[in-house]
């Protein structure tokens, strides 16, 4: 039983999905509406908790101080090719299994009320989950792969189905991109494969430099495998996490997707999307990355000013909440691409902690947006559309002001360990990168508080006079979140302790 | 005596064949159910007597024109396996009116016994008698939909490319019997090998061969037939048509290209090409555009089964890539793929043609809101789709994945990124027809209490139907390796 937990933890989610397509309709209770049965939505609770409470026991039962692998599973799945299924945690994905663990039975709570055909939108969130942990969790490039690519079709149907007004055009925005970016990485795929003899996906025989001095023919110029292969498995994932230039159909997702969409979009595809650019750039690429690295700090840079600049524009807190993102994920690249060990662990952390900070203003900005009927908070001059929601609603005011301090990285929450270990680690690199790092911190400072303001601060408009306080579902699906920030930042150490081996066992092969 | 035990899958095609015509005339119209029933335990009589036929290995009947090895017998399964998942479609279908569906089933039936010839010929007479033979049913098959105009107009477009590359046949045959003074293919090959021809007449042998091989397969010079045909006939008939014709010509392809335009090169399971044509440039080019054709059609097409024909025909462009690489791998990777093509395509065609008999119409702006109406339906014919254009979790996904491996295995790189870039664009146009059996759920919702008025699905024997196909799907996907093993064993005993 206990050898089998990731297995068990990826086709739990598979099965509840099953569960709501073929469960009957009198028992799912669709049609009575929101006040009828709720079987169909226990059971996709039940099922996505369950795996969650697999993936927390796995984790816990982690040895710490170990760089290995642990709890692997190994099968052949196609000899001939040397496909293998071949799962396992170390540093590297124990977090992000941990976040994929706490953000999906969240979504699945906070679309429980979703009138239009629940059924299709939770089982759509247990497929996508199913897919997420097997991603984070495979240890065989193309295992890796098929899940990862299973996860592009679910978004489409979630934000074409479940969408605002142009959710046509995002919801085809976002699979172009998507299908684009995975033909990228499937191609490079395929030249790692055939550069290598034997023939082989198994990360573990790829890593410590197997592809190094490999060259391929193309026209009759010689490529090394290494670069080319670098260079699609970075735009194809930029393709799928945005990175400012190719974040369009990003931006255009917030503004249509519905907001737990959104957040798995944001907080869980991005986060894990930097996990596989880490894990195959620091396990195949030893040879590309040092030059590679100075290349992932400036476009990291980038992305930071862009995503601070962007959002100091923005009235919505969709779009706001995007650039946020953009912002925060320039951050962890230009810890991946600082090559320190500080850096790099800090990296790791952020991903999490960016997960979990992202998702929570999603959550809190989802609330506000059902509440008073749109996300806009400001009107084109900056005055408050909103206002004093604090006092009606002390409990939404709390929990947004303990993510707006992780967001910002404030002593305490979750952000500082990540942000401040990032800072460390490149400083000596790349003095200036930190710089800027300074400045969009002060941009986020700017506004994130300007929102916080013109939401709950100030005179009370009309609307937020009726404006109710978290319901008991609400409580209980934000507080994981709030809390898990909280722990991140206060104690940080069983966590650190977990990435910290496996980071430095990757980065003494890149050195 | 021996003879006849080797093609008793042939000749049980042929008396079952002969009991459904005696039974159409005897009863004319009514008993549907008996002939049915007949044909399939016919297809299942000749189903076993091709794995018996495995136990004799490969040997050539007849005076050498009818080969019975690995490959035709691979092929023999698939085709009959088409035939009764073809049957059991029409049996549910009701584009096909009840009283013509016995000479339906009699076509189909006819159409599996000439591909089965079409697998087994060795002989140049053979082959093309074989493939006339074939081309006559799938006239009649596509033209069935008498009173419908497309359905005319896909019979007559078939008629007259079929004519055409018959022709064309005919003359590239005319011409290799005259330079090698023999009709079985091997002993052309041994002949050719003898002394080799002049550059310019092994072209032209080559391009005539292969122009009427192209239009069998639905591939670039040939390839306008393909979205018209599937489109225009009735639709049980386009899943027999889109994976039976195309099959046999790759049955044929594979015959006829590797026995004789190549012989035996140094390294194990390889072929080199024979003489100074290097005619697998030709083969790749016209790989390459068929699949960037197709695929960019698909995704243009407003009309759900015009979609499904151009995915077919950019199939047909990555099936080629298994054969321009001249290896055993690529030949046994065409193989693992036309078997998941059987249970996609079959699947596919099923259920448009449930819809089609549900809505009169095959259009993307039509199929609106059907998910709602047709849950399983819906959800299969998504993982049907996604199959035929290879994605992630379905075998055709593994199935594409040998294909582009092999040909860069074999240093053709810009085909496989062709492959690879085709295959993201066609996932772009199954998304389109995915997303538009969606449609206006949020405004389907108002009127959520009919919903269950307008519930079409729930027939048990279709769902059942289903799962047949979707349970081996997932299964070829599953155990990929023994399939792919098989199609490799198939090889094994290959009369080359």
């Amino acid at each position: 039983m206990s050898q089998h937990l990731i297995t068990i933890t990826v086709l739990l989610p598979v099965l509840g999905a099953l569960i709501q397509a073929f469960l009957p309709k009198s028992l799912a209770g669709d049609r009575e509406g929101m006040n009828g049965g709720t079987l169909g939505r226990w059971l996709a609770l039940v099922c996505s908790l369950g795996a969650s409470i697999t993936a927390v026991v796995l984790v816990a039962s982690m040895r710490t101080q170990v760089p290995d692998l642990q709890a692997s599973e190994t099968y052949p799945w196609i000899g001939s090719y040397a496909i293998s299924y071949d799962m396992g945690l170390d540093g590297l994905n124990a977090l992000l299994v941990l976040l994929v663990a706490t953000l999906f039975p969240i979504l699945i709570a906070a679309e429980w009320n979703q009138k239009t055909g629940v059924r299709g939108m939770h089982g759509l969130f247990l497929i996508l989950q199913a897919s997420f942990f097997g991603t984070v969790c495979a240890q065989d490039i193309f295992l890796q792969f098929f899940f990862w690519s299973i996860t592009c079709l679910p978004f489409y149907f979630l934000i074409g189905i479940w969408g605002g007004e142009k959710r046509e055009s995002a919801a085809f925005h976002s699979i172009v991109s998507a299908s684009m970016g995975n033909a990228l990485v499937f191609g490079a795929l395929i030249l790692i494969y055939y550069a290598v003899d034997p023939h082989t996906f198994s990360l573990r025989e790829l890593a410590g430099g197997r592809l190094n001095g490999k060259v391929f023919e193309i026209l009759g110029f010689d490529c090394s495998v290494s670069t080319v292969s670098f260079i699609l498995i970075s735009v194809g994932l930029a393709l799928r996490a945005p990175i400012w230039p190719l974040h369009g159909w990003f931006t255009r997702a917030a503004k249509e997707a519905p907001p737990s969409v959104f957040i798995a979009l944001s907080a869980v595809t991005v986060p894990v999307a930097i996990y596989i650019f880490m894990r195959l750039s620091y396990s195949l690429f030893p040879e590309t990355l040092p030059w590679a690295g100075q290349f992932i700090v400036s476009v990291g840079a980038i992305n930071l000013i862009m995503g601070g600049v962007c959002a100091v524009a923005q009235n919505g807190l969709r779009p706001l909440m995007a650039f946020i993102c953009l912002a925060e994920v320039g951050f962890v690249l230009v810890g991946v691409g600082s090559l320190s060990s500080a850096g790099v662990v800090g990296a790791v952390y952020q991903e999490m902690v960016l997960g979990f900070s992202v998702a929570g203003f999603g959550l809190f900005s989802g609330i506000i947006a059902e509440r008073a009927g749109n996300s806009e908070f400001k009107d084109v001059k900056g005055l408050p559309l909103l206002g004093g929601i604090a006092t009606r609603a002390p409990a939404i005011a709390l929990v947004a002001g303990v993510i707006v301090a992780s967001v910002l990285g404030f002593p305490g929450s979750g952000g500082f360990v990540g942000h401040s270990l990032m800072i460390i680690g490149s400083y000596a690199m790349h003095p200036v990168t930190l710089a800027l790092a300074g400045a969009s911190l002060l941009l986020a400072t700017y506004y994130l508080f300007t929102m916080y303001r013109c939401l709950f601060l100030g005179k009370s408009s009309a609307g937020a006079r009726e404006f109710a306080d978290l319901t008991m579902r609400e409580k209980t699906y934000l507080l994981p979140v709030v809390l898990g920030l909280l722990f991140c930042g206060l104690y940080p150490k069983p966590l650190l302790e977990l990435v910290r081996p496996t980071v430095l066992t990757l980065l003494s092969t890149v050195k | 005596m021996s003879e006849l035990f080797l093609i008793m899958p042939e000749i049980f095609l042929f008396l079952t064949l002969t009991f459904v015509v005696i039974g159409e005339i005897a009863y004319h119209g009514e008993q549907n159910r008996l002939i049915i029933l007949t044909s399939l335990v016919g297809l299942g009589g000749a189903l076993v007597q091709t794995l018996i036929a495995y136990r004799y290995g490969a040997t050539e009947i007849f005076a050498h024109t009818y080969t019975v090895d690995g490959l035709s017998l691979f092929f023999k399964l698939l085709f009959i396996g088409l035939a009764a998942l073809a049957v059991i479609t029409v049996a549910h279908t009701n584009e096909v009116p009840i009283e013509r569906k016995t000479e339906y089933c009699a076509l189909i039936l006819a159409g599996s016994l000439s591909m089965c010839l079409v697998a087994s010929a060795a002989d140049l007479i053979l082959i093309f008698l074989s493939l006339l033979f074939l081309n006559m049913i799938s006239y009649f098959l596509a033209g069935y939909g008498k009173t419908s105009v497309k359905s005319t107009e896909a019979a007559v477009k078939y008629m007259v490319f079929s004519t055409v590359a018959g022709t064309l046949l005919l003359y590239g045959m005319a011409i290799l019997f005259g330079v090698s003074h023999s009709l079985n293919i091997y002993a052309i090959h041994h002949a050719l090998t003898a002394n080799t021809l002049t550059h310019p007449t092994i072209l032209i042998i080559f391009m005539l061969v292969f122009a009427a091989i192209s239009f069998q397969l639905g591939v670039f010079p040939m390839h306008l037939w393909t979205p018209d045909v599937l489109e225009g006939a009735p639709t049980p008939a386009s899943a027999f048509l889109s994976v039976g014709c195309r099959a046999a010509g790759f049955a044929v392809a594979i015959r006829i290209l590797i026995a004789i335009f190549t012989q035996n090169s140094s390294s194990q399971g390889q072929w080199q090409v024979m003489g100074s044509v290097d005619w697998t440039q030709i083969l790749a080019l016209v790989s390459g555009l068929t699949m960037a054709f197709g695929s960019l059609l698909a995704f243009r097409q407003k009309s759900a089964k015009r979609m499904v024909g151009c995915l077919v025909m950019a199939e047909s462009g990555y099936l080629l890539l298994g054969l321009v690489v001249l290896d055993q791998v690529g030949i046994a990777a065409i193989l693992y793929n036309l078997v998941i093509e059987l249970f996609a395509l079959v699947g596919i065609f099923y259920v448009l043609s449930f819809i089609f008999d549900e809505l009169g119409s095959d259009l993307l702006v039509d199929l609106r809101g059907m998910l709602g109406r047709a849950v399983p339906e819906c959800i299969c014919l998504v993982l049907f789709l996604l199959c035929l254009v290879g994605m992630p979790p379905t075998p055709g996904f593994i199935g594409k994945f040998t294909l582009i491996g092999v040909a860069l295995r074999h240093r053709w790189p810009v085909l496989g990124l062709i492959a690879i870039f085709s295959i993201a664009v066609s996932t772009v146009a199954v998304s389109k027809l995915a997303y538009s059996l969606l449609g206006e759920f949020k405004a389907a919702q108002p009127r959520a209490l009919s919903f269950s008025e307008t519930q079409v699905s729930g027939v048990w024997s279709r769902k059942i139907f289903l799962m047949s196909l979707v349970i081996p799907l997932l299964l070829i996907g599953v155990f990929a390796e023994t399939v792919l093993d098989l199609a490799g064993r198939s090889l094994g005993f290959i009369f080359w």
